[in-house]
């Protein structure tokens, strides 16, 4: 195998590992446009909220990230509800400028709160998961990268079959599908949406555990992951969680094959450009309907 | 205040216009003197000086981002794009080229114009979140890429204009009184031009869009035209303002200009002060700088950084959910 073909085939790779991460989170952002049509622009400071708050456990406990997923799970989701009915609520159902400057405005006192907190400097966790490599023939991984990986498929099998099986799951689904016809048969209460925003900053704060054990935190986290959630929904179709699962994939290894044969710092250039390319003439995603407006 | 009349069929009558003129006048003339006054009261040289230019600075940007927002409707959140692109032209021709910033200001200008040209070509088929999205994709590659060609741009330390003293021809002084009336001009020429556009034909189009882009169309309104004329005239005099911000500070850096932070804090004057109105961005502006002054002390002596940050987010937040016409405006239905 020549060398590019090896740089192109780990790149890929990698990009897939690192993508079931930004996909688990880009679920989040797609189910609280899908269900309320709320454009969460804060979603990237939950996801660093996340990290925070399994980074503040393993301080105190010395525990690996991946154990405190339960914990950060509940916390993020406790926080979701509590914004969801404080903040959000009024805005449900119209995307409008308003929403979107009020989730800017929690986007800002997060990440300021946050660095108050922690104060500005990276920090990262030593996971055992994390200095490890799995190595086969020229190509190697991380044991992190993987494991958060596998989480992240997992977490996404569990919600598709939480949504596909138990009653709120499929209440949820139809207010995704048809918030008018759901509204009618008395789907789109107060609980619904409670739940669909609480389960999407959930997957956020998990997605938040796995991504420390190998990508540091700092305040500027945030507003560096919420690009891509925001750029992974809108190829995979607004709404869609499936679209959003794989616009993550196809981000994170447009982005590692960047960063391989052109230049790091530019990594998130053509995503900004795909994300253009995708609003002005696919605006429905790859998997999205034409009624998601 | 009758400025914000929300449609064109309810146009103020001629007795209630002149008298709108002339309250609207009183109070602007008060402001001018006041404001010309400020240098007798504080001496030529003063840290409170620096501060009013500071403030007129972020007043004539919420101006200039009220003409597309406040009046147009379409929420950019890359403004940032026209400011950097005024900012970093002016520095960057005075510097490489020794272009005076006179000339140098005004190249930045057509640049500005020329991109917000192609900002409306590819983004104007995209309605209310979806544009102000795309604004901000764009808003966010230039970052990236003024943070990777450091050649051009100084990369992420930024830029620093090469300073020689008291010069006309360089338009750079130790003194910050020559910057307070150029600010002082483009706030009351900002301001002049914001009512006229309240009031003409075109300003009416850009409103009747605005409340109903369909209805518009369908009543005869050159929809495109319209919006391109809206969004070049706002980037022209966002890359103005630009330009006097880099003369005034000597400095910009890829954060400073093209970051969603400065984004935020060229809407937050007309957000607080009153989204299309004219009196709006000159109260919230000052507003907004007052603020930033108080929490810059409190930081000072607490050793907290970013209350400032914290500030505008909590003032945003509020203003938005409480009060979402803007204190000078009236709650107008959302966009």
């Amino acid at each position: 195998m020549s060398s590019t073909t090896v740089s192109l085939i780990q790149a890929i790779a990698s990009g897939v590992l690192v993508g079931g991460v930004y996909g688990l989170f880009s679920i989040g952002f797609s189910l609280a446009f899908g269900v309320m049509r709320i454009v969460n622009f804060a979603h990237g400071e939950l996801v660093m909220l996340g990290m925070y708050v399994a980074y503040s456990v393993y301080l105190l406990t010395g525990a690996d990230p991946l154990l405190a997923i339960p914990i950060v799970a509940i916390v993020l989701a406790i926080i979701g509800g509590a914004l969801y009915l404080v903040v959000y609520e009024r805005f449900v159902g119209k995307a409008t400028l308003q929403q979107l400057l009020v989730a800017i405005a929690i986007s800002m006192v997060i990440q300021i709160v946050l660095q108050m907190i922690y104060g500005p400097e990276t920090r990262g966790v030593q996971s055992a998961l994390g200095s490890q490599y799995l190595i086969y023939g020229p190509f190697f991984f991380s044991y992190g990268q993987i494991s958060a990986f596998v989480v992240a498929v997992v977490c996404v099998g569990v919600l598709e079959l939480l949504l596909q099986k138990t009653r709120w799951g499929k209440l949820i689904r139809a207010v995704a599908d048809d918030p008018e016809a759901a509204e009618i048969v008395g789907a789109n209460s107060r609980v619904v949406n409670t739940i669909a925003f609480a389960a999407s900053c959930c997957l956020a704060g998990i997605a938040g555990c796995v991504l420390i054990i190998y990508y540091p935190v700092n305040p500027g986290t945030g507003m560096a992951l919420m690009p891509i959630a925001l750029i992974a929904t809108v190829i995979g179709g607004l709404g869609s969680i499936k679209g959003a699962f794989l616009g993550g994939i196809i981000c994170a290894v447009l982005q590692q094959l960047t960063s391989t044969f052109w230049s790091p710092a530019l990594q998130d250039v053509p995503l900004y450009v795909l994300l253009l390319v995708f609003l002005a003439f696919f605006p429905f995603g790859l998997l999205g309907r034409k009624t998601a407006h | 205040m009758d400025v914000s009349m929300p449609s064109t069929k309810n146009q103020p009558s001629p007795r209630r216009l002149r008298n709108g003129v002339s309250n609207r006048l009183i109070v602007a003339a008060a402001f001018v003197v006041a404001a010309c006054a400020l240098p007798a009261i504080v001496g030529t040289n003063s840290h409170l000086l620096g501060i009013a230019v500071r403030a007129m600075l972020f007043i004539a940007l919420g101006q200039a981002w009220n003409v597309v927002a406040g009046i147009g409707g379409q929420l950019s959140l890359g403004h940032g794009v026209f400011f950097g692109v005024g900012a970093y032209g002016t520095a960057i021709l005075f510097n490489s080229f020794g272009v005076t910033p006179w000339v140098g200001s005004l190249i930045g200008l057509l640049a500005s114009v020329a991109v917000a040209g192609l900002m409306g070509g590819a983004t104007f088929r995209l309605r209310g979140v979806y544009f102000a999205l795309a604004t901000v994709a764009i808003s966010l590659c230039l970052e990236k890429l003024a943070r990777h060609f450091i050649d051009i741009t100084g990369g992420d330390a930024g830029l620093a204009v090469r300073f020689i003293g008291d010069s006309l021809w360089a338009a750079q002084s130790r003194s910050p009184l020559p910057f307070f009336f150029a600010s002082l001009l483009m706030v009351v020429t900002y301001y002049v031009l914001t009512v006229w556009l309240l009031r003409n034909k075109f300003g009416y189009q850009l409103q009747a869009i605005r409340d109903d882009e369909e209805a518009a169309a369908a009543s005869g309104v050159p929809v495109f035209r319209t919006k391109m004329l809206g969004l070049t005239l706002s980037a022209a005099m966002t890359a103005l303002a630009g330009a006097l911000y880099v003369q005034f500070y000597l400095a910009i850096d890829p954060g400073a200009a093209f970051g969603l932070g400065q984004a935020i804090q060229i809407q937050l004057p007309s957000l607080i002060g009153g989204l299309g109105t004219a009196g709006g961005p000159v109260l919230g502006g000052a507003i907004m700088i007052a603020v930033s002054e108080l929490t810059n002390w409190l930081s000072a002596h607490t050793a907290i950084h970013g209350l400032d940050i914290l500030a505008y987010g909590l003032i945003l937040l509020m203003v938005v959910m409480f009060v979402p016409g803007g204190l000078l405006g009236r709650a107008r239905r959302a966009a």
